[in-house]
């Protein structure tokens, strides 16, 4: 330990690794900016002349611009709608003086539903979405994303809300506050680390949800990114520079944001992986 | 959830205007007995989900312990090593169908570039080698996360502690088994235990990748229930309900029980 011949021989296994790990999705990339007729030639050969305009063509002729545009709905909304709830009612289930009946057997139903597995919510989900009349429609898909983390973001947030003392909203409201006023411009700000922790895990997993956008969502026009994806896969097999194209326009908008915020996406994913 | 435990004593007629038919237990009997699909796919589920961590686990610990010896540009390794877990299954998915292409795909080509070239082939179409395949897939995009969080409980332990096996004389190899891996056995077995949970579950990658064939060799809990659900002209929602609460009961019973025993091997040791 410590001679450079030893620490040389670390690194053998961890570029091995890295090669494993990184490999696939460099080499998808590559072919992201080659056309179809130049993969098929050499499946591996560098990006030159690297055809940028693919991406414009995917965005318009293959239509990502609809499926990222669906894909960002359907996120943005779902994380703004669970952020504000989730944030409201952590603070509730944090504070005594939000005293209500049933606070405690209410929370530990909400803690337990984060463990339901989705396939047992699955059916029922249908059903109630098909009797709104809210199957097949991006609005019920909101609300099935919703309703599926809120949980997990009351969870974390109540916990974060627990450690902050209670001397500042009483400061606030010898200030004259209100109830809301407090909460918004005082406990929410403050709150900001953790909420950015809940805002990227859910971010991540709306944009990536698959299973119930696959049963939830049969019209062409609402399918989201994983789901477009999918499909293309069956219906253009052969066209694998376009495909390849298509999955970057998936991934780089997360990958770019993770170069820059690693801290916060390990932070958030992991927050996440009491659910799993 | 609890309209599903309802469906699942009922024969659901979605043609006919989702009508119940209470038909009590019934639907439980006939998996259990004469289902043979279920019994594949749940054997397919168990085995993904006792090899993965199996697989996983060992490897996130090492990758863990590698970067905590200091190796240079570490964050730059764990960086990469965790990007993914941030795509999605349909992307993780179409990208391994083109690593397992058979003429051109990046598994063949390495057989074939270290001379092990007869040992290449279609993966994905082969009973035998397609679940392997996937798990290797699972492994790839969670490998790294397991490590990162490892990781993170090593780099929570102590210095004292650290430097305290050090004085007494501990070789680096000693630190390691005797003090670090002890130290983080509770994030070991939650981890652990969430990625036998994640598997039980595993769905998007099947149905992206093989559609649960060939012969049902890929065949999950998962994809059976979805199927069985809305693909086969069965029309029925109480079947596949039952199928669900059966496995949810399963996947939570099992979870429960592993729980006590990698505990209970904890408690022993102290």
């Amino acid at each position: 330990m410590g001679s450079r011949a030893a620490r040389l021989l670390l690194l053998l296994p961890v570029l091995a690794y890295t090669a494993f790990s990184a490999g696939p999705y460099l080499w998808t990339a590559t072919m992201s900016l080659r056309t179809t007729d130049e993969i098929y030639r050499s499946h591996y050969g560098l990006p030159v002349p690297a055809h940028w305009d693919k991406f414009a063509r995917a965005w318009t002729e293959f239509g990502y611009a609809t499926y990222f545009r669906n894909s960002a709905i359907v996120a943005v909304a779902s994380v703004l709608i669970v952020t504000v709830l989730g944030a409201m009612a952590g603070f509730a289930f944090a504070r005594r003086r939000y005293a209500f009946p049933l606070r405690e057997p209410l929370f530990l139903l909400i803690f337990l539903s984060i463990m339901f597995p989705p396939q047992i919510m699955l059916l029922s989900l249908f059903q109630i979405l098909v009797q709104h009349r809210l199957f097949n429609s991006l609005t019920g898909l909101i609300l099935v994303y919703v309703a599926t983390e809120l949980p997990l973001t009351i969870y974390l947030l109540r916990a974060f809300f627990a450690q902050i003392p209670t001397e500042l909203e009483e400061a606030a409201r010898i200030d004259g506050c209100s109830d809301w006023a407090m909460f918004w411009r005082v406990m929410f700000p403050m709150a900001l680390p953790a909420v950015a922790t809940t805002v990227i895990l859910n971010f991540i997993y709306f944009w990536n949800e698959f299973l119930y956008a696959v049963v939830f969502i049969t019209r062409q026009q609402i399918r989201t990114l994983p789901l477009a994806i999918q499909f293309l896969v069956s219906d253009q097999y052969q066209d694998i520079g376009m495909l390849a194209t298509g999955l970057m326009i998936a991934t780089l908008p997360v990958l770019v944001f993770y170069l820059f915020l690693s801290e916060w996406f390990v932070k958030g994913m992991t927050a996440g992986a009491i659910k799993g | 959830m609890l309209v599903t435990f309802y469906n699942s004593v009922h024969t659901l007629r979605m043609d006919l205007g989702m009508q119940y038919e209470f038909v009590g237990l019934e639907h439980f009997r006939e998996i259990v007995r004469s289902d043979d699909v279920f019994w594949k796919a749940s054997r397919n589920s168990l085995t993904w989900a006792i090899v993965a961590p199996l697989v996983d686990m060992p490897l996130a610990l090492a990758l863990a312990l590698l970067l905590h010896r200091r190796v240079p540009f570490a964050r730059f390794f764990r960086t990469v090593w965790f990007t993914p877990v941030l795509m999605s299954y349909p992307v993780v998915g179409v990208i391994w169908l083109w690593v397992y292409n058979y003429d051109w795909g990046m598994a063949n080509l390495v057989l074939r570039a270290v001379g092990l070239g007869h040992w290449a082939q279609a993966w994905l179409a082969t009973p035998t080698t397609a679940l392997p395949a996937l798990i290797l897939v699972t492994t790839w995009m969670f490998a790294g996360f397991n490590m990162v969080v490892l990781l993170a409980a090593i780099h929570a332990i102590p210095t004292d502690y650290l430097d305290a096996a050090r004085v007494d004389g501990a070789s680096g190899w000693r630190r390691t088994w005797h003090v670090i891996v002890p130290l983080i056995r509770p994030t070991l077995v939650n981890v652990t235990i969430l990625d036998f949970i994640g598997k039980m579950k595993q769905f998007a990658l099947v149905w992206v990748m093989t559609r649960g064939g060939p012969m049902w060799g890929t065949e999950t809990v998962a994809t059976y229930v979805v199927k069985r659900a809305f693909e086969w002209k069965t029309l029925d929602l109480g079947y596949p309900s039952a199928i669900a609460v059966l496995w949810f009961v399963t996947i939570f019973g099992l979870s429960w029980g592993l729980t006590r025993v990698l505990q209970r091997r904890e408690a022993l040791e102290f």
